[in-house]
């Protein structure tokens, strides 16, 4: 499967206490080649994979990198990234001719440049045919936009029967296939036969891998309802001084170099940041 | 500029190699002093630091998540409270690495605390290579290593080994005669207590050879102290 080039890593930025932001990102470049809108849509086939929290990590990772970023959630009425990331996240049900006009028709015009989509567990593919019907497909293989799309894959073979699913779909987006340890799964890698049957028949921009946070640390930012990186910061939603562990806030924070690790990786930040033309 | 808070952090790859005898020696050395102490048992299985304060040191398990946060979150509070953890051997790798993962030595420093790591030092080349593995993770870490030569004697290699370790400077543990020993390992001796009032009981030559062996020790703590204090002085620079 092609997979692009390791890069070298580097510390998250949200990591070190007194980083010095650079400049926010401005949408067209020195040349004056407009950066072209990126959608991001992060999905899973089923619930319970850490799909929403790797949309999470993910808004955490652009606004670290000052790249500003908009969100939807699919989860509708609740709203799980709403609820971590209220300011940036609208809640809409990709259905809905209005919602889609929402996301869609805004793409281009939007200050905004990348749009991440949380799409509800079992609703990828339905998603999909939704992007395709509206033209989304068609148009981001014209290149007018760059397509990411994050499959979040769990431990079980139907999990694995969806990369086949969705492969008609993804055949102009850059696809990457997340692991996201959530549990001690292995993704068959112990099964050499079951792992080349579904991850090496499959043409994809690389995987990524997510590690495994443990349980604690997760909860307690759960409970403070914050970004990752405001926990790691030990502040409240507000703003406000919190008084988190410094023991899970240490977690949280090597978890996240991890996670920042992985995106540079695979180039994450040159992707969104393409210039116009075909994606490929 | 307001000194630093110290943590001790005793500990040793080896087993036996007189990890809870510093542990115990640093703390009755600051009780000496009229000095309040925090002490930190890693050992859950059998805290003998622990027990010989059971009112000032809390027995915690480094494994796990909320004995981390017990331990860690403390150990960073810069209160002007030396604190002392006797690191149990079978955890040290666990120990160093959780360390390692949540930034802890960068944290204490931001927070005004100087971790100390107290390594015992032992003939095994494993001990030396933890030891080197250590500097080459923190290269400015406080590293002093203690010789213990009743646990753990390097005998005529002393001079040979002991240079080989990445060390800011030494500690030397005498060794005890068998019966001056088992006095030691009375729960309810207080060795800072002893100094000032010795057991009535305690046998004048058991009294004798334990307070020879506790002065040279807490004087090389006290030399420790003062040149701390020394290093951290405006009035030298």
């Amino acid at each position: 499967m092609a997979e692009k080039k390791s890069k070298p890593s580097k510390q998250h930025p949200a990591a070190k206490p007194d980083a010095a932001r650079a400049p926010v990102e401005s949408s067209t470049t020195k040349q004056g080649a407009k950066m072209k809108p990126a959608v991001i849509i992060v999905g899973a086939d089923k619930g319970g994979v850490g799909k929403t929290t790797i949309s999470r990590a993910l808004l955490d990772y652009l606004a670290a990198n000052n790249v500003l970023a908009r969100a939807f959630d699919t989860e509708t009425p609740r709203g799980t990234l709403h609820r971590f990331h209220p300011d940036e996240t609208s809640i809409v049900d990709l259905t809905s001719t209005s919602d889609q006009m929402k996301i869609l028709d805004t793409l281009a015009t939007s200050q905004v440049k990348v749009s991440v989509i949380d799409v509800r567990a079992g609703g990828l593919g339905p998603a999909l045919v939704a992007l395709e019907d509206t033209g989304f497909l068609d148009a981001a293989k014209a290149g007018e936009f760059t397509f990411i799309l994050f499959h979040v894959l769990g431990s079980s073979i139907s999990s694995l029967d969806e990369i086949a699913e969705i492969a008609p779909y993804v055949g102009d987006a850059r696809y990457f296939l997340v692991k996201n340890h959530v549990n001690d799964t292995t993704f068959f890698e112990w099964d050499p036969l079951t792992h080349r049957k579904y991850f090496e028949k499959v043409v994809t921009a690389g995987e990524i891998t997510i590690p495994k946070l443990n349980e604690m640390s997760y909860e307690k930012v759960e409970i403070a309802g914050t970004p990752f990186t405001t926990f790691i910061a030990n502040k409240t939603a507000s703003g406000d001084d919190a008084d988190h562990s410094f023991v899970l806030r240490g977690y949280v924070r090597t978890w996240m170099n991890r996670i920042a690790e992985e995106f540079d990786r695979v180039g994450l930040l040159e992707l969104i940041s393409a210039k116009g033309g075909k994606t490929r | 500029m307001r000194p630093r808070t110290l943590v001790f952090i005793a500990c040793s790859p080896q087993p036996r190699a007189g990890v809870s005898t510093t542990a115990r020696l640093l703390t009755d050395y600051f009780l000496s002093r009229g000095q309040a102490v925090g002490g930190f048992d890693a050992d859950p299985r059998d805290p003998r630091y622990f027990g010989w304060f059971p009112d000032m040191v809390s027995v915690v398990d480094a494994a796990d998540i909320k004995g981390q946060i017990a331990l860690f979150d403390r150990l960073l509070e810069n209160d002007g409270v030396p604190k002392v953890v006797d690191v149990w051997s079978r955890s040290y790798d666990q120990f160093f690495a959780t360390i390692r993962e949540i930034g802890f030595i960068e944290e204490a420093r931001r927070n005004g605390v100087e971790p100390i790591v107290l390594f015992h030092a032992s003939s095994a080349q494993r001990t030396l290579s933890k030891a080197l593995d250590l500097r080459a993770q923190w290269r400015d870490l406080w590293m002093f290593a203690v010789h213990n030569e009743g646990a753990a004697p390097l005998g005529a290699y002393a001079r040979e080994i002991l240079p080989r370790y990445p060390v800011r400077g030494k500690f030397v543990i005498a060794p005890l005669e068998g019966p001056v020993a088992r006095a030691l390992d009375d729960p309810d001796l207080s060795l800072s207590r002893f100094l000032l009032a010795p057991p009535a009981d305690m046998s004048i030559v058991v009294r004798a050879a334990l307070k020879a062996w506790i002065t040279p020790v807490f004087t090389q703590f006290q030399s420790f102290e003062l040149r701390l204090a020394l290093e951290s002085s405006s009035v030298l620079r």
